[in-house]
């Protein structure tokens, strides 16, 4: 198979947990793979998380030795802060050209002592906190992001914009920082290709009667489970932004779901969660769950659910909810079952929105020749709604890039993809 | 043999130097026994100081290697590596960890310099206690045996033998096909479930990689990943069949919950009240009609039959319930078709769709509680609570109730056979809820489809190409096998056989030795977790790299 015009090499396009399990499953099998990343770290939306449900296992402890791992592997190149630009050919042979950003700062020489991080003059919004924290021009996102290597953050630096700032540069003791690196054109042969460019979340300011963007403690479940996080912008404090502790909370289900057009399966499971995160902090919180249909598949999740009954969580079924505020509360106002109107005052909203597939979908959608399907996401050729097979031979998907899922079925559908590669490439 | 201990402390750049004195930590080692050499380096990860480190050991003859640097999770393997290419075996190396642990931790600098001492000494002492550690190769087999013949089973047996694997499909029935032979069609896309299944069928059968045998139980597997020896048992002529494989794909599939344990249905009692099975063989029929002959004018479907009882929600049923509106409103274009259903569960990019489109078609959905199916004037009473409490009857012609999904019969045996864990569920017990679908805690069985958990068709697809996925990534003609070296080893002369660590062994490899009365760990596959050291009674086991004495030294210099 590893004749002038086949080869065996794999481009797998995203580093979250889809691209990582089917990386190291590759290389195990002795394949070259060329893991592509857009940011300057590896594990995606998941390492965003302080625990998965049902069985509330700690997220980056669950990810990071398969982070590690990826890092050391011999056979995985992992090219971060890169674009896919063009792919050409076919089976066994496609030609791609990658456009990697320079990190300004070496991975080899870096320890990740963050010594850099203090003298830097820029201070700017975190958009891995959502904005909940700041960060530096030469930053991490976050405290376990993987590789430990910060990146600069050329729109923002001094020194790029004009200024002979090089305050960073001073401050290592190992010479990791370069300014002199360059962007780079890179040219690919592979064989194969997994797209795995995960998810993002349908954003509420969408639908402005949820008040998102125009009260204050009104979240998204990502800001949610930043500020729960331990290595978050509050270290895990659940706070308003009055820095008082919420005595009330609201979690709005199905935020996004009549405008998506699907029901997103895991809204309901992480909107229970996020019930376990406010009562595990805040033990005497009164905490309101707003549903429409609870979906709660699986052999393993309604046990969580009668867990978090157990808390006095209130469950309340209703397909109308709005959020308005008077004086220091924001009054959620739902429609119930005999259709009567009920206002709740309470402290915080959480929206848990729809999931949506990543930003960068279309133009990859394009670049690969790969149909999109009337939601968005990359259109497997069966139809069938889960196959990680696409209408293009050797271009395979696996995770939230073909549709909604949870943790489980993006790493089934890693393998399965490593499988179909495998087998057929 | 003598020892002789190098010792090297890396500076970490400024990390680990501002913070600790270093010169007074290698003051406070150099005298201890065995320690040879002691120096400190400014990166010793770098590659500079990698080949540093291999001239040290060579230079002076060194035995065995201890770095003061950072966490193992960092560069243990960097420095196990430097230690083989120097020619020592990396079990003599050991890393003490003054950075993570120390120097970023902690302000004072006299503490953490009297903490980087105890912590280096702590591994210096532990080190004069390692052995080397050698690693094995064994041979694999890459054949796989494959049990069920249903979708899941054929799926992954195709693609096994796509990749030129010999495959034994095993299954239990006389013929190939499973549970979704039954079905006309499958959702969303109300495709023909005969041109999928026979074709695949076909498929099978024309394979040469793959042989299959109809009729015929698994009675027994021994062995381990790489190498298992498979005995089955046919059951038309009780011929056992024996095989040779390398991996184990299980795909027994699932069973519906049975609705006569729940009597407030009416199932078996009273005429025209239809599992879901018994309603897609009558559709698949042809012709969907009532006992006595006639065309139904109304249906119920009743949703989540069983799923207080089986304790979860079966995520398919939602979906085959409006299908089973649309196998009525085809059939029969003017029937009155309601849903009874509690909350709807149709998880997925192209469900919701389906849902509108069978509603449009003029079926009723109505949420209710405490539904009880009486018989009332010739007709079927379905009495509910309606979202407000109010109790409410409906009269039908027909009723589908949709059951649970629930384990199949045969799965504790299976499990027994195969040797791997079942769930609270009664459902085999994947290895990781997240990272480890379709593993279990046997390595080189896999689980797949509703086996493992209920689950719809495409899921099930995706897992039997998962597990093909694993075992063509780790089972490789020509490749051998590299077990575990950190394991257990239990030591005949104090082991008592009372059978404590068989039972505290989550990966099943302890077995007992009846002649000798003693239980033996099986070398290749324990995955040194260390479970029965801590179980044992007797302290007859020890832990490879984690034996007794070297933890009492490490400790008794680091609480010294």
């Amino acid at each position: 198979m590893n004749d002038k015009n086949n080869y065996n090499d794999v481009l797998v396009i995203g580093a979250g947990i889809a691209g990582i399990e089917a990386s190291l499953s590759l290389s195990k099998a002795d394949r070259k793979v060329h893991l592509i990343e857009r940011t300057s770290y590896t594990g995606g939306n998941v390492i965003k998380f302080e625990e998965v449900f049902s069985n509330m296992e700690c997220s980056t402890c669950m990810i990071s030795p398969r982070q590690q791992d990826l890092l050391q592997d011999k056979n995985v190149t992992l090219t971060m802060l890169a674009e896919i630009k063009e792919v050409k050919g076919s089976v066994g042979n496609f030609t791609v050209k990658i456009h990697k950003k320079a990190r300004y700062v070496d991975l080899q020489n870096c320890i990740g002592c963050n010594a850099c991080f203090e003298p830097c003059p820029v201070s700017l919004e975190n958009e891995f906190e959502e904005g909940l924290s700041k960060r530096k021009a030469i930053y991490i996102p976050c405290a376990g992001a993987l590789p430990n290597v910060p990146m600069i953050d050329t729109e923002h630096c001094l020194r790029f914009n004009g200024e002979s700032c090089q305050a960073c540069q001073e401050a290592c003791a190992f010479e990791a920082i370069d300014f002199n690196q360059k962007d780079e054109n890179l040219e690919l042969k592979v064989g194969a290709i997994l797209v795995a460019t995960g998810f993002n979340i349908f954003d509420p300011r969408e639908i402005p009667k949820y008040g998102y963007g125009k009260f204050e403690n009104v979240y998204t479940s990502f800001e949610f489970e930043r500020l729960y996080a331990s290595n978050g912008p509050t270290e895990g404090k659940i706070i308003l932004k009055d820095g008082k502790t919420p005595k009330s909370a609201a979690i709005i289900h199905c935020v996004g779901r009549d405008e998506v057009g699907y029901c997103s399966s895991v809204c309901c499971m992480s909107s229970l969660k996020f019930n376990h995160y406010l009562k595990s902090k805040i033990p005497e919180i009164k905490i309101f769950e707003l549903y429409r249909e609870l979906s709660i598949p699986g052999k393993s999740h309604q046990k969580f659910y009668e867990n978090m009954k157990e808390t006095g969580v209130e469950m309340i079924r209703t397909a109308d909810v709005e959020v308005t505020k008077q004086g220091e509360k924001m009054i959620v106002r739902y429609a119930s079952v005999d259709n009567k109107k009920v206002n709740i005052p309470v402290d915080m909203v959480i929206l848990s929105s729809a999931i949506r597939p990543s930003e960068d979908v279309v133009k990859l959608a394009e670049i690969l020749g790969i149909p999109l399907d009337e939601y968005g996401f990359f259109k497997e050729k069966s139809q069938d709604g889960f196959s990680v097979v696409t209408s293009k031979p050797g271009i395979f998907v696996a995770g939230c890039i073909q549709g909604p899922k949870n943790i489980q079925e993006s790493v089934s559908q890693a393998i399965a993809a490593v499988g179909k590669i495998l087998s057929s490439t | 043999m003598t020892r002789k201990i190098g010792v090297y402390i890396c500076e970490c750049g400024p990390n680990i130097s501002e913070k600790v004195n270093i010169d007074k930590v290698i003051d406070s080692v150099s005298s201890m026994e065995d320690v040879s050499v002691v120096d400190r380096y400014k990166l010793l990860c770098s590659v500079d100081g990698k080949k540093f480190l291999e001239e040290e050991i060579k230079k002076h003859g060194l035995t065995h290697l201890v770095v003061a640097a950072c966490s193992p999770k960092q560069h243990q393997q960097t420095f196990m590596e430097v230690c083989e290419r120097a020619g020592i075996n990396p079990y003599l190396f050991q890393l003490a960890n003054i950075r993570e642990q120390c120097a970023w931790i902690t302000d004072d600098k006299d503490k953490a310099t009297e903490k980087a001492i105890k912590i280096t000494k702590a591994a210096i002492r532990r080190v004069r206690y390692h052995y080397p550690l050698e690693k094995k190769e064994i041979e694999c087999n890459p054949n796989v045996l494959v049990i069920g013949g249903g979708i899941a089973g054929i799926e992954a047996s195709l693609q096994l033998a796509d990749s030129h694997r010999k495959v034994y499909l095993v299954e239990k029935t006389s013929s190939l096909g499973g549970l979704i032979k039954n079905f006309e069609k499958i959702f969303p896309k109300l495709r023909s479930t005969s041109e999928l299944i026979q074709k695949r069928i076909s498929d099978v059968n024309k394979n040469k990689n793959i042989e299959v045998f109809t009729d015929c139980e698994i009675e027994e597997i021994l062995g381990f990943f790489g190498s298992f020896e498979v005995k089955a048992k046919k059951k038309t002529d009780s011929e056992i069949v024996e095989f040779d494989v390398g991996a184990v794909v299980v795909a027994t599939g699932s069973n519906l919950f049975d609705p006569k344990k729940t009597p407030q249905y009416g199932y078996g009692e009273i005429d025209n009240i239809y599992t879901a099975v018994e309603f897609e063989k009558m559709n698949l029929s042809g012709k969907i009609s009532l006992k006595d002959g006639k065309t139904p004018k109304s249906a119920a479907i009743i949703h989540c039959v069983g799923r207080d009882e089986v304790g979860y929600c079966s995520s398919v049923c939602c979906m085959y319930s409006l299908k089973f509106a649309r196998y009525l409103k085809d059939k029969i274009p003017d029937i009155k078709v309601s849903n009874f259903y509690s909350d709807l569960c149709i998880p997925g990019k192209l469900y919701q769709a389906f849902y509108d489109n069978t509603r449009a078609k003029d079926v009723e959905f109505i949420r209710s509680k405490n539904v009880k199916i009486t018989k009332k004037d010739g007709k079927i009473n379905v009495m509910y609570s309606d979202e407000n409490g109010k109790m409410n009857n409906n009269q039908f012609d027909m009723v589908i109730l949709s059951p649970a999904i629930k384990p199949a019969e045969n799965t504790s045996k299976i499990a027994n056979v195969v040797g791997i864990a079942q769930d609270d569920k009664g459902f085999f017990a994947e290895e990781h809820e997240k990272l480890g679908p379709v593993s279990t805690s046997t390595e080189g069985v896999y689980i797949v489809g509703s086996a493992q958990g209920p689950k719809n068709i495409p899921e099930t697809i995706v897992q039997s190409e998962a597990a093909s996925g694993k075992i063509l990534s780790s089972l490789i003609p020509g490749r051998k096998i590299e077990p575990e070296v950190k394991i257990s080893h239990i030591s005949e002369s104090f082991c008592t056989g009372c059978k404590t660590c068989i039972s505290v062994c989550p990966y099943g490899v302890i077995d007992f030795d009846e002649s000798r009365k003693i239980s033996v760990v099986n070398e290749i596959i324990c995955r040194g977790c260390g479970n029965c050291v801590a179980a044992c009674p007797s302290g007859a086991i020890t832990l490879k790299h984690f034996t007794f004495d070297q933890i009492y030294q490490e400790l008794m210099e680091a609480v010294r």
